[in-house]
């Protein structure tokens, strides 16, 4: 249990790292994306769904198995209608803060002080939602 | 070498690579798929003793201190590393063009980002993902659902982004 999470901590060492060293973090290249004036990020995603794909394939033809043996199961999320509506907000806080869940880690880790606002919103984004999901249980179907 | 790697800034294809290679390692050796945005969920169970809301009861924020807590408490440290390695400050109020251009007060900014990140917060949650789990491992397994939430999240940014630009950078783009 112990072992497992020192691993998910040194990926994610990996992750912020990789984030940080491709500038995913830098607010005027998710700006430069959206305005279409700078596409390299838009570039290190689209190589980055080939590269999985391709090594999902791979892991795929080698028996789909773990180091340790189990099977591979693939987290499969099903469409719903508020993949669309939710992606749009989604979206909309991309453009103005310059962030994603993941690349705003990497602004705090780098040293970006406005990114401690962007990081208090989510966190309050998200229990804004675990309070509606109490109200509507079926309203992110 | 060293220069390349930690000091200059990665070419896009390099940071591809190293970010798609994640989604199949991560099944390889713990069996779990790339995600990020449900973890704010976890950092705010972290927070509770006795979750009131059934949303934090579910399975995945069983243990306190899941897998994604030290995920996510990892990225934050990578990107220290990065940023030590890299040569800069410890801490600086700039966010690029943005603070650039603008001369707002504390306030203003601070409203602003944290708008930005409930809408980020609030959105990954309806569209049950965000950039990595439906972008990057959504669409690196070929799920309908990724490539929907991805195209959303285009519209809403390319929406949000030329709105700031027209009318609060001035139609400026960097």
């Amino acid at each position: 249990m112990i072992k497992s999470k020192l691993i998910f901590l040194l990926f994610g060492i990996y992750f912020g790292f990789v984030l940080s060293r491709v500038e995913a973090s830098d607010f005027n290249l998710i700006y430069g994306m959206f305005t279409g004036a700078d596409l390299k990020l838009a570039w290190v995603i689209i190589t980055a769904i080939v590269v999985g794909c391709l090594g999902m394939r791979l892991l795929y033809a080698l028996g789909n198995r773990t180091s340790g043996g189990q099977q591979v199961k693939v987290s499969l999320k099903p469409l719903r209608r508020m993949n669309i509506a939710g992606g749009l907000v989604f979206g909309l806080g991309w453009g103005l803060s310059g962030a994603c869940p993941g690349t705003v880690l990497a602004q705090l880790g780098e040293g970006k002080v406005l990114a401690v606002f962007t990081v208090a919103g989510l966190i309050m984004g998200t229990y804004l939602f675990a309070v509606m999901k109490e109200r509507w249980p079926g309203m992110d179907r | 070498m060293w220069e390349a790697v930690f000091v200059e800034s990665w070419p896009w294809w390099a940071g591809g690579i190293a970010i798609g290679i994640l989604v199949p390692l991560l099944y390889y050796s713990v069996n779990t798929a790339l995600s990020v945005s449900t973890g704010y969920g976890s950092l705010i169970r972290l927070a509770t003793k006795q979750p009131r809301l059934r949303w934090f009861a579910q399975q995945g924020f069983a243990d306190r201190w899941g897998w994604r807590v030290f995920f996510l408490g990892g990225m934050v440290l990578g990107s220290f590393l990065a940023g030590r390695l890299e040569g800069r400050p410890f801490y600086t109020a700039e966010m690029g063009v943005f603070t650039e251009l603008l001369s707002w007060s504390l306030p203003h900014y601070a409203l602003y980002f944290l708008a930005g990140g409930i809408l980020l917060g609030l959105g990954a949650r309806l569209a049950d993902g965000c950039t990595s789990g439906h972008s990057i491992h959504g669409l690196s397994t070929l799920q309908l659902s990724g490539l929907v939430a991805t195209i959303a999240f285009l519209i809403g940014g390319i929406i949000i982004a030329n709105l700031l630009r027209m009318f609060i950078l001035g139609g400026i783009t960097p």
